[in-house]
């Protein structure tokens, strides 16, 4: 009941008129930004700080969470559309979204990545206002220890992720843990693999790969096939409407991705793009036809869409209870609100419930206005689809380059995409498979960088993975993950010898 | 080539600058940007440097102190070093300055620059925060001194930061633990990536202390909270929500620390560009709308001009220099 009084004080300064303009304009702005490839929420919501300063705070954070969650929801488009990943978040989305678009479903691809995303990102609103406050504990439980657990739960989904040769899924792998290492090891401060280059220090932005190994690795592959006319007709948009059977199909994988994402999204510094992957590999091993998980599987779509959604409602979670940010966007919005004047932390629900609740008022508004926004557009900006091959291809191009190059200013990073490029091609021609690449790459840093931290803290004692329960706990699924497969194999062989 | 130009005359030969230039000479008292600004962070958007260019930018834009634009800039890599690379190249700039603090003296001792303070024109100090000692709330750990006993007894004692090993947090430490008379290579320091997620391994009970900013902790203190604050590196008490934390001093450890940020020039900025923005930075300390920005972020004014600044950077060097050869990070 108290909830609900909250929640209606809350909308009672959501709906405001100024603050519904607000709203509206921060998830249009939001989905254009996480349309283009590269550009993401991060320099877009630096660039509005300065606008920002001078409204009310409850305001300002109403606009710029609605540019985040905006981003999340629109680089679902680019990735399933043009396999070049809008943000980091929706990586996971271009696994089965694109090859959908290849089969001439864009549209209903399209459309079930604005329903998951929209549910998604409502679910987590609703467990955002009832539990937030109880969760800073849970966020806070998390200790090196306990991530590189979690970390080594995600790595076991390479399994799944190598469709055809495992061997090979699992060199694509050791090469991602390996490009995730590059730069200076934070543990020591020591460089590796950086050859002395001042632009490496920092390591690789996971966007330039996924760009290169997805988008590009794509372009160049169209190339060599030539422009060839025998392919079938890429121009066919197909139906936005689902069936029955497909809505129940992804109902549980939805529900279940939800509620994965919104966990993932309350630690600091897991979020969206672990959400989604974590989600995407939980359903491929849970569903019946998971063997067709990357090759145009609805429910490939649905689960990485609610769970990246509901993960950046989550990150607010530390933001606003704890006061601290568990990812780069957060960071930001942290920084904007200390400028405001608002210091986020456990006091800030009593001290400023105009600020806490009203965002989350603002929310239920903003997925609302986010899926009209989107559904009548997805015919429109599927028309992409209908250009000639080699416009297409060209835009791709152009689109992958701004973004890297919107990101960094660096003309050396532009190299580095192209050399992923390259990469991504030899990748798809020798039959490695591109996802467990980008799954090692994202985990890999923090799991080195949490094992090494633990190892410090326990003064290399290694039972601190097992006394932490937390860490056991996660730490037996993962190895149940890898067994169970196995096993279930090895007595269906000695049925059928029977 | 106008650039160099420019420095030539009036650095090298003065004299004949003022026989050639009489017009130029006239306007060097008085130097304006001729056109806008451009205004580094040498990291990515959200962090310290970053906050720094942004609110100065705005405050400076505010008050209608500067006729032309100040652009914020992000170029992020190495720790600053990319940044410094490109800015270094530049030589003679007037219209191009960056927000600069401990990391371009501690990047280079570490070997991962080229490039240090002296490869630039230092322009002002401007602010400065202190480090703060944090335990859980429940600790028993009531002083300082505790801590550093408890330290001592056992170097295996986990103290969390917010940067890499041989980086502010690190150094601050140490240098802490020095001045308490342990030996600075004995503090186990666990380096979080920032000072955010050092505070919530501390709030989890994953590591047993931790040193960040003063300004980034101030927002956790207080009734209620969870972590509890042991003493702060300045040499005097600090003001709100950390008024009741002893300085180092106070408990007897004749140690402070500070985290300055200033903005320094390119190479060899002409002297009267560097007159330009010593004054324009000193004048935008005095506005209303850059005290309230400072106290909403909680940093303290510490100006100095450009040729204070610079003696301040020697010194500095000096100090960081012999914490980190007792840690055995000093690079080459």
């Amino acid at each position: 009941m108290e909830a609900f009084n909250n929640l209606m004080y809350g909308f009672g300064i959501a709906l405001e008129p100024m603050n519904i303009a607000y709203v509206f304009f921060g998830v249009f702005a939001g989905t254009i930004i996480g349309m283009l490839p590269g550009l993401g929420p991060i320099s877009a919501l630096a660039l509005m700080i300065p606008i920002t300063f001078a409204m009310e705070p409850a305001s300002g954070l109403i606009l710029m969470a609605g540019v985040y969650y905006g981003a999340i929801f629109g680089g679902s488009t680019s990735s399933i559309l043009l396999n070049a990943p809008g943000v980091a978040g929706t990586v996971a989305t271009s696994f089965d979204g694109y090859p959908l678009a290849k089969q001439g479903m864009a549209g209903k691809a399209l459309a079930i990545a604005a329903y998951s995303s929209f549910i998604g990102g409502t679910v987590s609103i609703i467990f955002l206002m009832l539990v937030a406050p109880l969760l800073g504990k849970v966020a806070v439980s998390f200790g090196p220890a306990e991530y590189f657990a979690l970390m080594v739960l995600g790595l076991t989904a390479v399994v799944s992720l190598s469709d055809k040769s495992l061997v090979k899924g699992l060199i694509a792998a050791v090469v991602g843990v390996m490009i995730s290492i590059i730069g200076i090891d934070l543990q020591t401060g020591t460089e590796r693999y950086t050859f002395g280059a001042a632009h490496l220090l920092d390591g690789i932005d996971f966007l330039v790969v996924a760009l290169g190994i997805f988008a590009l690795a794509e372009v160049f592959y169209m190339l060599l096939r030539g422009g060839g006319g025998k392919e079938q007709p890429r121009n066919a948009i197909g139906s936005l409407k689902l069936t029955g059977r497909e809505c129940r199909d992804i109902a549980a994988p939805i529900g279940r991705s939800s509620i994965l994402g919104f966990f993932t999204g309350v630690l600091p510094g897991a979020g969206a793009t672990i959400g989604s992957f974590l989600g995407y590999s939980m359903e491929k091993r849970l569903a019946k036809d998971g063997d067709t998980f990357g090759k145009g599987n609805i429910k490939g779509v649905a689960a990485p869409e609610a769970a990246n959604n509901a993960a950046c409602t989550g990150s607010f979670v530390p933001l606003l209870t704890l006061g601290v940010p568990g990812s780069g966007t957060t960071a930001v919005l942290l920084g904007a609100l200390l400028v405001m004047g608002v210091t986020p932390g456990p006091a800030m629900i009593e001290s400023r419930p105009d600020v806490f609740w009203g965002v989350i008022a603002s929310m239920y508004i903003g997925n609302l206005f986010l899926l009209v926004l989107n559904l009548p557009l997805i015919p429109l900006i599927a028309k992409i689809l209908d250009m000639p091959r080699p416009l297409l291809l060209a835009l791709i191009l152009i689109f992958c380059m701004i973004g890297v190059y919107g990101m960094s200013f660096s003309v050396f990073d532009l190299l580095l995409l192209l050399g992923f490029g390259l990469l991504g091609l030899g990748m798809r021609l020798f039959g490695f498979p591109a996802a467990p690449l980008i799954l090692a790459l994202i985990l890999g840093a923090i799991m080195e960088e949490s094992m090494r931290r633990a190892l410090q803290i326990s003064g290399g004692d290694w039972s601190i993975f097992i006394d932490k329960p937390i860490s056991m706990w996660l730490l037996i699924i993962a190895v149940l993950s890898l067994v169970l497969p196995l096993a279930k194999k090895a007595i269906a062989g000695v049925r059928a010898r029977a | 080539m106008t650039a160099k130009l420019t420095r030539l005359s009036f650095l090298a030969l003065p004299l004949a600058a003022t026989m050639a230039f009489g017009a130029a000479t006239a306007q060097a008292d008085d130097w304006q940007p001729t056109s806008s600004v451009e205004f580094i962070a040498p990291a990515n958007p959200g962090g310290g440097w970053d906050t720094l260019v942004r609110t100065t930018s705005r405050v400076i834009q505010e008050e209608g102190l500067a006729e032309r634009n100040f652009a914020a800039i992000n170029t992020p890599g190495g720790g600053g070093a990319v940044a410094w690379a490109q800015i270094a190249r530049d030589d003679g700039n007037p219209h191009k300055i960056f927000a600069t603090s401990p990391p371009i003296i501690l990047v280079p001792l570490a070997g991962t620059s080229r490039y240090d303070h002296n490869d630039f024109t230092p322009i002002a100090r401007l602010i400065t925060d202190y480090s703060i000692v944090l335990v859980p709330a429940d600790s028993e750990y009531q002083s300082l001194n505790d801590l550093m006993e408890a330290m001592a007894a056992d170097t295996s004692l986990s103290v969390g930061g917010g940067s890499a090993p041989g980086s502010m947090d690190h150094i601050s430490i140490a240098g802490l633990a020095s001045a308490a008379g342990l030996n600075a290579s004995d503090v186990n320091y666990i380096p979080f990536s920032g000072g955010g997620e050092a505070m919530t391994n501390l709030m989890g009970g994953h590591v047993e202390a931790v040193i960040t900013g003063a300004g980034e902790a101030a927002g956790q203190l207080g009734e209620g909270s969870d972590i509890r604050a042991l003493g702060v590196s300045a040499p005097e008490r600090l003001s709100g929500s950390l008024a009741d934390v002893p300085t180092y001093l106070e408990q007897d450890i004749d140690y402070t620390f500070d985290i300055w940020r200033g903005v320094m020039g390119t190479p060899d900025m002409p002297e009267e560009a560097v007159a330009y923005y010593e004054n324009l930075f000193a004048e935008m300390l005095e506005t209303d709308g850059w005290a309230d920005a400072r106290d909403q972020l909680g940093w303290l004014d510490a100006y100095q001009d450009s040729e204070e600044f610079g003696d301040f950077l020697d010194a500095q060097k000096e100090q960081f220099s012999e914490v980190l050869s007792e840690l055995g990070l000093l690079g080459d």
